[in-house]
């Protein structure tokens, strides 16, 4: 018994089972940043859509309502791609000369010296703000939604009290903002943590891809313990692990549901 | 401002390649023992990895593995992202368009079917069957080209997925290089067994290596021959591939 469990222990501490541990740095950080980054878009894209001059009200409603609709697997996989070509191109604009292109072979880069070699910590970086883009456009549609629903009532007060259109704004219409659109961020935070499980897509070996690696079967004594096609077993665990994290997500919203409607919610029961 | 962006970039994508010229960047899949795979501590092992060593070594090159998947493992070699590509890779006509191979380092091996024991497939009218292949591979291109009228192939990004699904009763049999599977039939003590017709495809396993870089495909050549003349080829080969060889022996 003691040696079963000492077997355990080693086997799930050996180094490939701790890199698999350490990956999970990559989804939390992806969530974080994905998140915050579809605020900041999702507040420039409701300010666009409320704007008085037009082209940029068109701008804020032709995103949230064209990347709303692109799925979030093909605008993962796009834009990054986009994103690396599109810089490789102006670095090519700027280093490579004729002989450099002349002695390139590949399709891409135009020449060898302006290739851009992306890590994990890149793709990381350009996998947040993919995420950013596409769930920023649900966050435009819920905070423009939150910005109406503010009583008209308390900006007209804020403005009897003589407070600047600007004051008004910042501290009136978006500090009571949060409240109505707390509930819809909820759910897009959610959708963020579901795909946040697409990091594989980008070449960086996150909590999926490694699953998938130690569940495969294993035949060979050499490569490591012997065993039969494990994956469900490990898939498990990143259950185990979304379903904690969308538990203590509530608990997080909640809490900060409390503290911005302090004094509007209470009012609202009343 | 965009000016000095650009210089960053420049200075940083020019010293990278600068260091390339030092030490040699290899690719592998780290999914395909026992030429290369992750070992416990989920570091690269393996044939591939011990016998680029000895390459290295007598080259007098630095190496270092990179892990990258199979089916993206050209496209990033041309682009430049590394050097080499050692990953249990056939030297065929179709890739020798595109990259150029080293003089081989494993030698043609048949490739076999294996399907659960006591299936019973009539391979002189193969119809109907589904057929599990690694995506990219010189078995999935003879299936495509062979099997596609009458069977279904299944692609799979790693061979070991289609092993799995093979044990999962979702194949009908899979279509591998026979030194992948022989050590997989050894290890399930009867369950899974060869099936059909050997079929040679592929000129041996090679180096995949830029066709603008002959100086270095030179020197990784000189340094497999000399390593095939005094045995360490032939000893790797029987110690990762259950005593096969000697192949390269005088």
């Amino acid at each position: 018994m003691t040696d079963d469990i000492a077997f355990w222990l080693s086997y799930l501490t050996n180094g490939k089972h701790l890199t698999w541990y350490a990956s999970f740095q990559f989804t939390i950080f992806a969530a974080l940043m994905g998140g915050a980054l579809a605020v900041l878009f999702g507040l420039a894209g409701a300010t666009a859509r409320n704007a008085r001059f037009l082209p940029l009200r068109v701008l804020g409603t032709i995103y949230s309502s064209i990347v709303r609709g692109v799925p979030d697997v093909l605008f993962f996989l796009f834009f990054p791609l986009a994103f690396e070509q599109g810089v490789e191109w102006l670095v090519a604009t700027q280093v490579c000369s004729p002989a450099m292109v002349a002695a390139q072979t590949a399709a891409w880069p135009p020449c060898r010296e302006a290739n851009w070699i992306l890590g994990t910590p890149e793709y990381l970086m350009l996998a947040s703000v993919s995420l950013g883009i596409v769930y920023g456009a649900f966050a435009t549609n819920v905070i423009h939604g939150a910005l109406r629903s503010v009583p008209l009532g308390q900006l007209e007060a804020a403005r009897a009290y003589g407070m600047s259109s600007r004051q008004v704004l910042w501290h009136i219409h978006i500090r009571q903002m949060w409240v109505y659109a707390l509930p819809g961020l909820s759910n897009v935070w959610m959708l963020i943590i579901k795909a946040t499980s697409l990091l594989s897509l980008l070449q960086i070996a996150d909590i999926v891809l490694w699953a998938d690696r130690l569940g495969a079967p294993n035949f060979l004594p050499a490569v490591g313990l012997v065993h039969a096609d494990w994956r469900w077993r490990y898939y498990l665990v990143l259950f185990v692990f979304y379903i904690l994290v969308t538990w203590l997500s509530e608990r997080v919203f909640e809490a900060i549901m409390r503290r911005v409607g302090k004094g509007i919610l209470s009012e609202a029961h009343a | 401002m965009k000016k000095i962006i650009l210089a960053a970039l420049a200075t940083l994508t020019l010293s990278s390649g600068a260091m390339a010229q030092e030490s040699l960047r290899i690719a592998t899949e780290g999914a395909y023992a026992p030429w290369n795979f992750l070992d416990e501590s989920g570091k690269p092992a393996g044939y591939e990895i011990e016998l680029a060593g000895a390459i290295c070594e007598k080259a007098g090159l630095t190496c270092e593995f990179i892990v990258n998947d199979w089916d993206s493992i050209i496209p990033n070699l041309l682009a430049g992202n590394y050097d080499a590509i050692m990953a249990g890779m056939s030297i065929t006509e179709e890739r020798k368009q595109t990259i150029a191979f080293s003089d081989e380092y494993f030698p043609p091996d048949p490739s076999r079917y294996v399907a659960l024991a006591g299936a019973e497939i009539d391979f002189d009218a193969l119809t109907g069957k589904r057929i599990g292949v690694q995506g990219g591979t010189i078995q999935a291109a003879y299936a495509e080209e062979n099997l596609a009228k009458d069977n279904t192939i299944v692609s799979f990004t790693t061979a070991d997925q289609a092993v799995a699904d093979l044990s999962a009763g979702n194949l009908d049999a899979i279509f591998a290089d026979g030194a992948y599977v022989d050590p997989i039939v050894t290890a399930s003590s009867g369950a899974i067994d060869y099936t059909g017709p050997d079929i040679m495809i592929g000129e041996g396993m090679a180096i995949g290596l830029r066709k603008e870089d002959t100086d270095l495909t030179a020197k990784l050549d000189a340094a497999i021959e000399a390593l095939k003349a005094d045995g360490t080829v032939d000893g790797l080969i029987a110690k990762w591939f259950d005593g096969r060889g000697p192949y390269y022996a005088n």
